[in-house]
């Protein structure tokens, strides 16, 4: 839509909404811009290609094929941090978490450019791109999951990060890890830092103590896990402490802030961690799960607010400081649905109709979000978490009596068939997301 | 984009129905399609995009409505024991709700290689 009005110095919505679409329609020949299959049903960029991202490109598309939707994300290979946890724990190789985006450009006709956003103009409705060329858009959702807060923990940088990964985003920093803890001597000591609120991914710390636990278990015996967190309370905290001590009795011990859990400074070189309160603790494996940020083309776009993280409109997604951006995903202040793929996967379909809507000029269906993550606390020990969300008196809120945990003291079978639903929700939302077939 | 959801009546009959549903038992919700396809949408995550995916997790499109209807209203009003999750999720949604989800897996092939319910539903 953009090119029908440059020079104008206003926006295509501008247009629409100071003129009403129907005065709008003699400005383009006389044939609705919005039809269905025609030519002018409007451009979205999507810029990041991770559980929002590629669900919203591909939910687009299914609103309304006549949209030109263009994804951008610089990984040809997408590994995704759920079961990520598992690869660590040596139950699954890289390549079963690896997703491509062949069915979003040859099913759907989402066009695919693998590379960085650099820069965005919000006036001027336009992405600069690494390749040097430049993407107009009526409307962009940003997907830019995570970045991390560097040197907030003193000592914990980049180079750290390769000495004592996150591994908080899956890739290369998944397989560092894995290595260490595979070189590993039995009897060292596991050490993983927590952070407090909010993060990705809430109980995936402790998935992450539990596979590890689980390797150790089998692999090397002597070897314990020290989780140092900087909060007292975390996601399944009950279901994971009863499995803990069923899976692995003491193997797996848990710091909390009220005593003296928050580190404040990482040692990278020695793999050592210092406490609020001055105590020092030696890993013989260092991973630091470090705060974190929005993805950083948030703050370029301008819709990041002094927590670092992006503030929404909750019927919509749409940015609350700049229009026709849409947000989903970790980036968003989106509490009570947690920072999971699942909740970026369910906002982007709400994202999807939104803009298929607002490019019709006509309003959105009413918001609808679900989540369920599962957590293994070991391959066959699953445990889980659901929520369904709505928006009440203008915020995002959890249906009343929905949602809720998995019960405490259930029988072996129901933690064993959650593990295998937990296998089944990922291939399933992987499927929906990227289309890998499994 | 209206199209109204094919649905059984009630979910007391329910199984009488079942066989009939699809060409008698017709009624009306105040939900648009489009807003049934959201709702629907988010059942993907775990049941694969038009719920058409089978495995541990049991594949919903194409099953009867009045079979997905009784199981949906169950899982939010009964105390079932052959559930772990859908209890949880069910009780975020109203009656209506997922009486027209019933309707809307319900109306989609669950072989075809289509894209959408829309695909698969009568033109008018």
């Amino acid at each position: 839509m953009t090119q029908h009005f440059k020079g104008t110095g206003i926006s295509r919505r501008q247009m629409v909404k100071g003129l009403g679409a129907a005065t709008l329609l003699p400005l383009v020949g006389g044939i609705s811009p919005f039809a269905i299959g025609g030519q002018h049903a409007g451009k979205v960029v999507v810029v990041g290609g991770g559980f929002g991202g590629a669900t919203a490109a591909k939910y687009l598309k299914r609103a309304n094929p006549a949209i030109e939707v263009v994804l951008v994300e610089p990984a040809e290979t997408f590994y995704t941090c759920p079961f990520s946890n598992l690869h660590l724990g040596g139950l699954r190789s890289m390549d079963s978490i690896a997703h491509g985006y062949d069915e979003l450009q040859d099913r759907y006709g989402v066009r695919v450019i693998h590379a960085t956003a650099e820069d965005i103009d919000a006036a001027a409705h336009t992405v600069k791109l690494s390749t040097g060329s430049e993407l107009e858009y009526d409307r962009l959702v940003l997907s830019p999951g995570i970045d991390i807060r560097w040197n907030v923990l003193e000592g914990y940088d980049e180079d750290a990060a390769e000495k004592a990964p996150h591994a908080w985003k899956a890739g290369s920093q998944t397989e560092k890890l894995r290595a260490q803890l595979e070189a590993m001597e039995d009897g060292g000591t596991f050490v993983m830092v927590a952070p407090d609120n909010p993060f990705r991914c809430p109980p995936g710390p402790y998935e992450r103590a539990s596979l590890v636990a689980n390797y150790l278990a089998q692999y090397k015996p002597k070897s314990k896990v020290l989780i140092l967190d900087a909060k007292d309370n975390f996601s399944k905290q009950g279901l994971f402490m009863e499995g803990w001590e069923r899976l692995y009795g003491d193997r797996i011990e848990w710091v909390g802030l009220s005593d003296d859990g928050r580190v404040t400074r990482v040692d990278a070189d020695r793999l050592e961690v210092e406490t609020e309160f001055g105590t020092v603790h030696q890993a013989d494996v260092l991973n630091v799960i470090p705060p974190q940020k929005a993805g950083w083309i948030a703050e370029r776009a301008g819709v990041t607010d002094d927590s670092g993280w992006v503030p929404v409109k909750p019927e919509t997604f749409e940015s609350q400081q700049a229009e026709d951006i849409y947000v989903i995903g970790d980036a968003t202040v989106a509490a009570p649905m947690p920072k999971s793929g699942f909740c970026a996967n369910a906002q982007a379909k709400v994202v999807a109709v939104a803009i298929a809507a607002s490019l019709e000029s006509r309003p959105a269906p009413a918001a609808h979000w679900t989540n369920t993550c599962y957590s293994l606390v070991g391959p066959e020990y699953g445990i889980s978490v659901a929520g369904v969300y709505r928006v009440k008196d203008g915020v995002i809120a959890e249906v009343e009596g929905s949602g809720g945990v998995s019960p405490m003291d259930a029988p072996d079978t129901t933690r064993a068939l959650e593990a295998e639903y937990a296998v089944g929700w990922y291939n399933a939302i992987c499927q929906d997301t990227w289309g890998t077939q499994t | 984009m209206n199209r109204s959801i094919r649905r059984a009546v009630t979910p007391i009959m329910g199984t009488l129905l079942s066989l009939g549903a699809a060409t008698t038992a017709v009624a009306e919700t105040n939900l648009s399609s489009e807003q049934v396809g959201l709702l629907a949408s988010a059942c993907a995550n775990c049941h694969g995009t038009d719920g058409r995916r089978s495995g541990s997790v049991p594949t919903i499109a194409g099953r009867p409505a009045a079979v997905l209807e009784s199981r949906l209203l169950a899982f939010k009003h009964e105390e079932t024991s052959d559930t772990t999750i859908m209890d949880r999720i069910a009780k975020g949604f109203t009656d209506e709700e997922l009486v027209a989800l019933a309707g809307h897996f319900a109306a989609i092939d669950p072989e075809a290689e289509g894209d959408s319910p829309a695909d698969q539903e009568p033109q008018e």
